[in-house]
This record gives structure tokens, sequence and C-alpha cells, in this order.
């Protein structure tokens, strides 16, 4: 059996009085890419940012290759975020610096890598994304479907070996979401495990090895997607698919 | 004589003075090292506050600017005698008497005349002079006024604070005494029919007179005692050593008469030489060097006041933990303080206060005192900056693997800056003119500058006028440039 490389035990989060994570027990294999579906409010970014702890969870594990990063110090969990890219609704690109300096940024500043070294990587990832064309422009000249996919670019320029992606689609017109979604899809069939939080139905039928459904604080269901999406167990779901499949 | 009080300068005194009672009073006492000290580094240093002829003035001697006067006479036989150089070191009166406890100074010659209330914080020589009285009047009313009885239903200007302004209000009734900073604005005044007569000293009476025929002299036939007309050196406390050697020069001085015979009427010289050429173009060194100055203040406080400005507003910004804590409370205690007192206390203390514990230069004070006020207003700035930047910049940032500094560096910060360099724009024009404070620690920025010309030419509006075009013309082409390079940033 292959180890897996993020593994949740019994993780809980709170804000407050809000118990926004109750108790989680979940893990994802190398290569594999899960979709977290579930209604709004339900914890889902919440989730995806205890992975790499951009949340401090209330209790409860969360281990990253083997380590637990909740015991790590700040310097460690710095390093361990490098290996897990993270793609954001909002895109939230560098919109002081172009799009070459916003994918050339974080490897110089914390690999060290020398500027022509960068440069070069940073034209391979745009090409990688149908973008290079648009090195020199400014965030704020790009449609949403280009910025994602700069962001992409981006996260994947630290060379990780994870994935997450927060609804990555839902801030688009839907023209653009087509173009978003198949560089992720690509990216799946090269082999990168990706936890995806979204509401793509399709995509989550047609990539997903495991649909994981989140609801008031727990994973309710875990499934494969044809089994989710033709059987679910749980009432909740239920009435999510029926709401979202009308 | 000069006798200003002012309220801060009290508050000041006090605030230094206490904080020395323990350390340089006693030690003083103690040691009399005053002697040994002037010997030792070979100079005497002077200060005198030089807008008062003739007893103490700016001339241009050789095409340059220097300051002369009887009481720089006084100051030089003084050294000349102790076998060492003179040093004449330029501030407001306002200043003197801290500057001298403080050491910037060693000794004080001012037209100041030695009070019982100054007698209490300072030695002061023999009396080196002995003055009087007179009234200014336009030379147009020479028939009307005859002294200090002649002026009912009128109005009198004297120096505020001074013994002539005190007198005035005592020695008269139903007439109005109004009150002036400078002797010059007085003049002014005068010439301008807002007041009718002018007190003060009978040979800056006569210097004034004899520069401008619009002008005339009565006697005031004021009731006054010894002490409030003479003029003495002061010391600090306890340099008796020092007092007995210059007591012995003093006492030459009066025995042969040097003041009237000699000094007086040299002062009177530059006085005329002085006033040759009022015209404005002919200052335009002053000027210029007035404008270097306000330039290198306003350019370097900017410049050490936004770096502190980062500092403390990080500091403000910090989390948890029981040091960050505690810096966060000090920077924040920092801002409020600074927030809430003058810039002009502010300077002062510096120049004063950290004079104590280390001599500084008073343009380096004067830089550092506003850098210090600059950076508590750049700090509120830089911190709204930077919470006005959206999180999910840090947060890309941070998941990249950048650290909580990286980001802030390279992310934050650019981004931040940029939001707010319309108000950084804003306290550097501001600063341009704020600068002008430091002229009453004797800095020669332009409002220094501008005095010393008045003083010099007994024009009173027209340096006022041309520094008001000039501080206009540093300002407006200061928010052209940053407007510039707004525009330039505004590009992506
Ligand atoms: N930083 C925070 N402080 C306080 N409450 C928070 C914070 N972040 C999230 N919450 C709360 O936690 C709950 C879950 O939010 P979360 O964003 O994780 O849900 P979600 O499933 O991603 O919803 P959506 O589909 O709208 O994105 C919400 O009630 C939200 O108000
Ligand atoms: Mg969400």
């Amino acid at each position: 059996m292959t180890k897996p490389i993020i593994e949740v035990k019994n993780l809980a989060k709170s804000f407050g009085k809000n118990d926004v994570l109750k108790d989680i027990t979940e893990q994802v294999n190398p290569g594999q890419v899960i979709v977290v579906i579930g209604p709004s409010g339900g914890g889902k970014s919440t989730f995806l940012r205890c992975l790499n702890l951009l949340e401090t969870p209330t209790s409860g594990e969360v281990d990253f290759d083997g380590q637990n990063l909740t015991t790590l110090d700040t310097k460690k969990v710095n390093e361990l975020r490098e290996e897990m890219g993270m793609v954001f609704q909002g895109f939230n690109l560098f919109p002081n610096m172009t799009v070459l300096e916003n994918i050339k940024l974080a490897p110089m500043k914390v690999k060290h890598l020398d500027d022509a070294a960068a440069t070069k990587l940073a034209h391979e990832l745009l090409t990688q994304v149908n973008l290079d064309d648009h090195a020199d422009a400014f965030p704020s000249s790009l449609s949403g479907g280009q910025a994602q996919r700069v962001a992409i670019a981006r996260a994947l320029a630290m060379n990780p070996k994870v994935m997450l992606f927060d609804e990555p689609t839902s801030a688009l017109d839907p023209e653009m979401v087509g173009e978003v979604l198949s560089v992720m899809q690509e990216l799946a069939n090269q082999g990168m495990t990706m936890v995806v939080v979204t509401h793509e139905m399709g995509f989550a039928k047609s990539v997903a090895d495991k649909v994981w459904f989140m609801a008031d604080g727990y994973i309710q269901e875990n499934n494969t997607p044809e089994e989710f999406f033709s059987n679910p167990q749980t009432d909740r779901a239920k009435d999510f698919l029926s709401k979202i499949l009308m | 004589m000069k006798k200003r009080v002012i309220l801060f300068f009290a508050l000041l005194l006090s605030l230094v003075t206490g904080m020395t009672a323990v350390t340089s009073t006693t030690a003083h006492a103690a040691t009399d090292n005053s002697l040994t000290k002037v010997e030792k580094k070979g100079t005497l240093v002077m200060g005198t506050s030089p807008d008062y002829p003739p007893y103490e003035f700016q001339a241009t001697v050789h095409g340059k600017s220097q300051v002369v006067g009887m009481d720089v006479a006084v100051g030089k036989k003084i050294a000349k005698d102790l076998g060492v150089k003179l040093v004449v070191k330029s501030m407001s009166f306002d200043s003197l008497l801290v500057a001298l406890q403080t050491g910037k100074v060693d000794m004080v010659i001012s037209g100041m005349n030695p009070t019982p209330a100054r007698k209490k914080s300072v030695d002061f020589s023999h009396t080196y002079y002995q003055g009087g009285y007179s009234i200014v009047i336009n030379k147009n009313d020479k028939g009307i006024y005859k002294d200090k009885d002649s002026f009912v239903g009128k109005t009198i200007g004297a120096q505020t604070g001074s013994t002539m302004y005190n007198e005035s209000k005592k020695q008269t009734s139903g007439t109005t005494v109004k009150g002036m900073t400078s002797v010059s604005d007085l003049i002014l005044a005068l010439q301008s029919h807002k007041i009718q007569g002018v007190a003060m000293e009978k040979p800056s009476a006569q210097a004034y007179v004899a520069n401008n025929k619009e002008l005339a002299a009565i006697p005031s036939n004021f009731d006054l005692s010894a002490s409030d007309t003479s003029a003495s050196v002061a010391f600090a406390k306890g340099s008796t050593a020092l007092v007995t050697k210059a007591n012995k020069s003093v006492d030459q001085i009066k025995k042969q008469n040097l003041v009237n015979k000699t000094y007086l009427p040299e002062a009177g010289k530059y006085l005329k030489t002085n006033t040759v050429n009022t015209s404005m173009w002919h200052y335009w060194k002053a000027f210029l060097t007035g404008i270097k100055y306000t330039l290198i203040i306003t350019v370097c406080s900017v410049f050490f006041g936004f770096i502190l400005g980062v500092i403390l507003a990080l500091a403000r910004m910090g989390g948890g933990g029981v040091l960050r804590t505690g810096l966060r409370w000090l920077a924040t205690a920092y801002v409020e303080f600074i927030r809430g007192t003058p810039m002009m206390v502010q300077v002062m203390f510096v120049y004063f206060g950290l004079g104590l514990i280390v001599n500084l230069p008073a343009l380096t004070s004067g830089i550092i005192a506003i850098s210090l006020n600059s950076g508590a207003y750049v700090a509120e700035y830089i911190r709204g900056g930077i919470n006005s930047v959206d999180s999910g910049q840090t947060e890309a940032a941070r998941s990249l693997g950048m650290s909580g500094g990286a980001t802030m560096r390279y992310v934050v910060l650019p981004q931040a800056l940029k939001n707010i360099w319309p108000s950084l724009g804003n306290e550097f024009i501001t600063l341009i003119k704020d600068s002008s404070i430091v002229s009453i620690i004797g800095v020669s920025e332009l409002i220094f500058q501008s005095n010393i010309v008045r003083s010099d030419t007994y024009r009173g509006v027209a340096p006022i006028a041309v520094i008001m075009v000039l501080y206009f013309i540093l300002t407006f082409t200061a928010s052209r440039i940053l407007n510039y390079f707004e525009r330039r940033m505004q590009h992506d």
C-alpha cells in the first residue's frame, strides 16, 4: 500500500463559538484527485486552509509527507508550504508586478533561484498554461480565466507535490471556466495530487478519484464520483445534490 | 535690557534643570573646572541672539555674513585676555540660558541684564555697560510726544516680556502697551501707524534713528533700578574661576570706557555699511543658504522619518508573544506621545535635553527631532496602507512558502506604499514648511535667514515676502515632482 501524502486526524477548527470543523479524519494518496463539495458555509475553505496551515487547527493533526505540521516551528511550516501550491477563488495575483514577476518572485526569494533560471522557469510554466504571450502584462489587464491560469502557473513554480484549489472557477464568467478546468485536468493527467473545492460537478465526475461531501463540520460522505452522484447515502447529500442538479 | 521669559522656555528650563539637578549642578559646585576646560579646548564659545543692534547683529563683512556689535567686542576682549579664541554661536534669545546650562555655550553676552530671577540659575560678571531707555517715534510726530507720559490714549510698543514692556505697563496710565517679539516688527508697526512709539534701549534707539530718516528718538524718563538697565556676561552656575577671570576684563572695559569710546562707534560703522544696500537681491546668498538648509533638513528628515515610520508601523501591528506585545505597546505610546506634543518643544528637547548626554550640533539635533516627529505620523500612514492591502495577497505569498518578513517586504509593503504615496507626499510638503521650527535653535534655514536679513536691512516686510515666494516655489515644485511619480506608479 502507498503511504498517504496528506493525513488528517480528528481535525477540528472553531472561530470563537463557531465550530466550523468538528472532527475530520481523512487521507489523500499521492496522485489522487479529491473533489470537496458541500453547501456554502460548510467549512470547505477552512478545511483547505488548515491543510497548509494558513489557518491553525484548534485540535487534531495534519500530517504532510509523514510530518505533523501542527507541531512544527514557523520556519519548517514555511518550507512545507512550498510543497503545497494553493489557488484561490479571487486569484490573488500581485497587482504591482507583471505576470512574469508574479511567477518569479517566490522561486527567487524563497528558493534563491537566479534571475535567468527563474525567468526560464516562468516562461516554461506560462507556455504550459498557454499564456506566454502575456508575460509582460500586468494582472489588471488580464481576463479572469487568464488571471487564474497565471495563478496556477505561479503555484506550480515552487514545484509542489500537492495542489490545493479553493473554488478556482467560481469568480469567472461562464465562458472562461473551461480554459481553467482544462489546465487543471491536464495537471491531473500528469499525476499531480490535487484537493479541489468546486461546484463544477462535471469536473468532479470526469476527473476526481474521490468526492468528499462536506457539511456541518464533518466529511459526511467519501466515495467515488460514480457512487456519490448516483447513490448518495445521507439525506444531507441527497438534498444538496437535488438543489445543485436542478 | 532684554528680559524675555516665554512660557515654554521656562518649562523647558525647569525640565532640563530638573533632569540634571542631581548630576550637573552638584558636579559644577563640587569641582569648578570651568576655567581649565576653556583653556584646554582653546576656545570660548559665546552665545548671543544677533537681532539687537548695536549690541549684536548680523553684518556683511568682506562679503560674508557674520555677527558683530559691542557685545561681540566684549566677548573678544574676554577671550583675548584668557588667551583663547572666541567662537560666536547664534540662537534665539529664549534659548540662550538653556544653552548655557546644558554646556552648549561657555558664556552668554546678549545685552542681558542680571536680574535676581536669572541670578538663581546662572552666574553673572560685573556690569560692562549701563544703558537707559528711549522711545522711538515717527519724525513727523516729534512735536506731539515728549516722553512716556505723552501717550495717553495712544499705543506704545515693546518687545514682549522685556523690561521695557513690563515698565511701560507699570509706569504709564491710559496708554495701551503692545508687545511683539522682534524689534523690526515693532518699527514696522510704528511706520504703519499701528502704534505711536517703541520703547527700547538707548543705543538701539540711536541705531535705528541713524539708519532711518523717518524716525526720531525721545527720552523715556522711566524710573528704573540699575540692575534693569545694566548688561552683564552670564556664565553657568558655579563657574567661579571663569567669572573671576572675566571680571578682570570687564573691569578694564569699564575703567577705560571701552564700550562708549571704541565698541559702540565700531558697531555703528557696521550699521552704516550694513544698510548701504537693502535690496533683497543683495542678500540672495543668505536666502540660498536658507533654501539649502531647509532642503537638507526636509530631505534627511523624510528619509529617516520614513525608516522610523516603517519600524513603528510594523511594531504596532505585531501579534502575540510578550516581546511583541511589549514592542507594540511601546510603539503605540511613542506615536501617541509625539503626536500629542508640539514639534517646537520636541526640537528644543532634543537640542538641549539630549545635548546633556551627547553634544549634538544644532543642524543634527534639528534633523533628529523632525525625523522623530515625522516618523510618528508616517507610521500611521504606513499602518493604514498595510491594512488597505487585501489579506488575500498575504495568503497567496504565504502559500508559496514565503516567510512573514519576506511577504511584508516584497508583497505587502510595495503595495501599501503605492496606496499611501499621496499621504507621504503631503508629509514631505508639510515638512518643507514645518522645518522652519528649527530656526529657534539657530539652524540657518529660510526663516532664520530671513530674520537675519530683516534685522540687517531694517526692512520688515520684504524678506518675509521673499521667503513666502521661495517656500511656495519649493512646495509647488515638490508637489509637481511627486505627482509625476504618482502618475508613473499608477500605470499598473
Ligand atoms: N477567519 C474567520 N473568522 C471567523 N469566522 C470564520 C473565518 N473564516 C470562516 N469563518 C466562518 O466559518 C464558516 C465556514 O466558512 P468557510 O469559508 O470555510 O465555508 P465554505 O464551505 O468555504 O463556504 P463557501 O462555499 O461560501 O466558500 C462560516 O460560518 C464563516 O463565517
Ligand atoms: Mg469557501
